[in-house]
């Protein structure tokens, strides 16, 4: 079936975010692959560690909040309504994303329990840096998940592309098809965000 | 009882058909001014849009009634051993397909390796229960027409959601009928028996599948406002990143690979 292979990448994509501070310099290949690397582990560290399930959560959301550009995935997923919003509206809708999405990574910290993951090959991907890994979650197929890092200063994650599926163009596609069915208004996205945020 | 053959084939594909009749009304194209609206409507490529938001519905109903359901029974009677074992069944069931896909693609090695799958999990496998041949250096991929049709140089069209299949476009549509009609179980054999088996193949099929999605898609649904959309966006990414993968893949057969390798 169709939908299985697409939803595969649904699963790999909770990994959706985390990156690490590493040494800010312009990146090669070769760091940024180290970045991937040091940022995984320290995930699943995390996620594999004895401490109590909200410790986890607090602990796996420092580090997305550390190893992702989330203020450069916030507006790559606005898309063309970014410019056509106040400079409130980009505020509160930058910091809604922010919280709605580092809540739907670390509250699933559970499932990154025994993970494992290989390192594959870095290279450009446009002005980033594009690094496959192969993600096994037990009892699952292995998945292909290859994280997109920043080229230019300190690395940062801006992107995760699992089985071919990128997270943030999935992101800005639900964004967008929301705003045409709610009269293209900011205000109707952020009121939705802020009813998300407010459910968890 | 040709004619109970030829019902199967009928029933298995009429699904497809059904979702073609199905489609009439059609998207409201953006204001032609506005350059990036249209060109994201393009993009998006689903003039269909009215019609498969209203089959998405029913699937949805469908699925939260009858098929999520049945999952979440099949997840938590069957130990994951089991379940696996049901996993690789269904997969050798469907290594003929995958095979005559990699063949009419010509990609040689994942054909070699279909093959070798074939071969030895239904032997050494016992009947396709162990997946032994991913050991040995065979491992899974899937194959079928659409996938075919597009290493051929046919393009997506536009999307479409079918009823009960789910997403996606007209040459997948009719690469599921082609992969049906070219399934040597929809033609072997005769009587209700073979019948019966072919639809518990189909109905194991969608029951395990989807009881590997449960969580994932509880998630999606969950978390995107557009859930529609979200779908749409996923199943296009990862066909068009699956078919990209394939018309690369230009390797050899693995005898030809170990010929070509300086030895160790």
């Amino acid at each position: 079936m169709t939908t299985r292979r697409v939803f595969l990448s649904a699963g790999a994509a909770l990994f959706a975010g985390a990156m690490p501070a590493a040494p800010a310099r312009a990146a090669d290949p070769d760091s940024a692959a180290a970045f991937v690397d040091s940022m995984l582990r320290e995930l699943l560290a995390v996620a594999n560690g004895g401490q109590p399930v909200t410790a986890k959560r607090e602990a796996l959301a420092r580090i997305v909040e550390a190893r992702v550009d989330l203020d450069a995935v916030a507006r790559f997923c606005l898309g063309r309504f970014w410019r056509m919003a106040t400079p409130k509206q980009q505020a509160d809708y930058s910091a809604l994303f922010r919280r709605v999405l580092i809540r739907n990574i670390s509250e699933k910290v559970g499932e990154y329990e025994g993970v494992t993951y290989s390192l594959g090959r870095a290279v450009a991907r446009g002005e980033d840096i594009a690094v496959s890994t192969v993600v096994t979650r037990p009892g699952n197929a292995p998945n292909k998940v290859d994280w997109v890092v920043e080229a230019d200063g300190a690395p940062k994650v801006i992107d995760v592309i699992a089985e071919g599926t990128s997270l943030r163009l999935t992101q800005r596609s639900d964004y967008a098809s929301y705003l045409s069915r709610n009269g293209n208004d900011v205000q109707a996205l952020i009121d939705a965000l802020r009813r998300q945020a407010a459910a968890g | 009882m040709r004619a109970t053959v030829h019902s199967r084939f009928l029933a298995r594909l009429g699904a497809v058909v059904l979702g073609a009749a199905l489609l009439s009304a059609c998207a409201t194209a953006p204001n032609p001014a506005d350059g990036e609206a249209v060109a994201e409507f393009n993009a998006l490529n689903d003039p269909l849009e009215p019609t498969n938001r209203v089959i998405y519905e029913i699937n949805d109903g469908i699925d939260v009634v009858i098929l999520r359901p049945l999952a979440l029974v099949y997840r938590a009677v069957l130990p994951d051993p089991a379940r696996q074992g049901v996993r690789n069944v269904l997969d050798n069931l469907a290594s003929p397909v995958v095979l005559a896909n990699d063949m009419m693609q010509g990609k040689p090695k994942r054909a070699g390796d279909t093959f070798m799958r074939l071969v030895i999990n239904s032997t050494i496998g016992v009947a396709g229960l162990f997946d032994v041949a991913t050991g040995l250096g065979y491992p899974r991929h899937s194959s079928d027409f659409g996938m075919t049709l597009a290493v051929w140089g046919a393009g997506e069209g536009p999307y479409l959601m079918l009823p009960l299949l789910g997403p996606s476009n007209p040459r997948d549509a009719v690469g599921r009928g082609a992969d049906i009609a070219m399934d040597p179980f929809t033609w072997i054999g005769k009587g209700s028996t073979v019948d019966a088996l072919g639809y518990a193949r189909t109905g194991t099929n969608a029951v395990d599948t989807r009881s590997r999605y449960i969580d994932d898609l509880d998630r999606l649904k969950a978390q995107a406002l557009d859930p529609y959309a979200t779908v749409r966006s996923l199943y296009k990414q990862n066909r068009q990143a699956t078919i990209k993968e394939v018309i690369a893949d230009d390797r050899g057969t693995a005898a030809a690979a170990r010929r070509a390798a300086p030895s160790r």
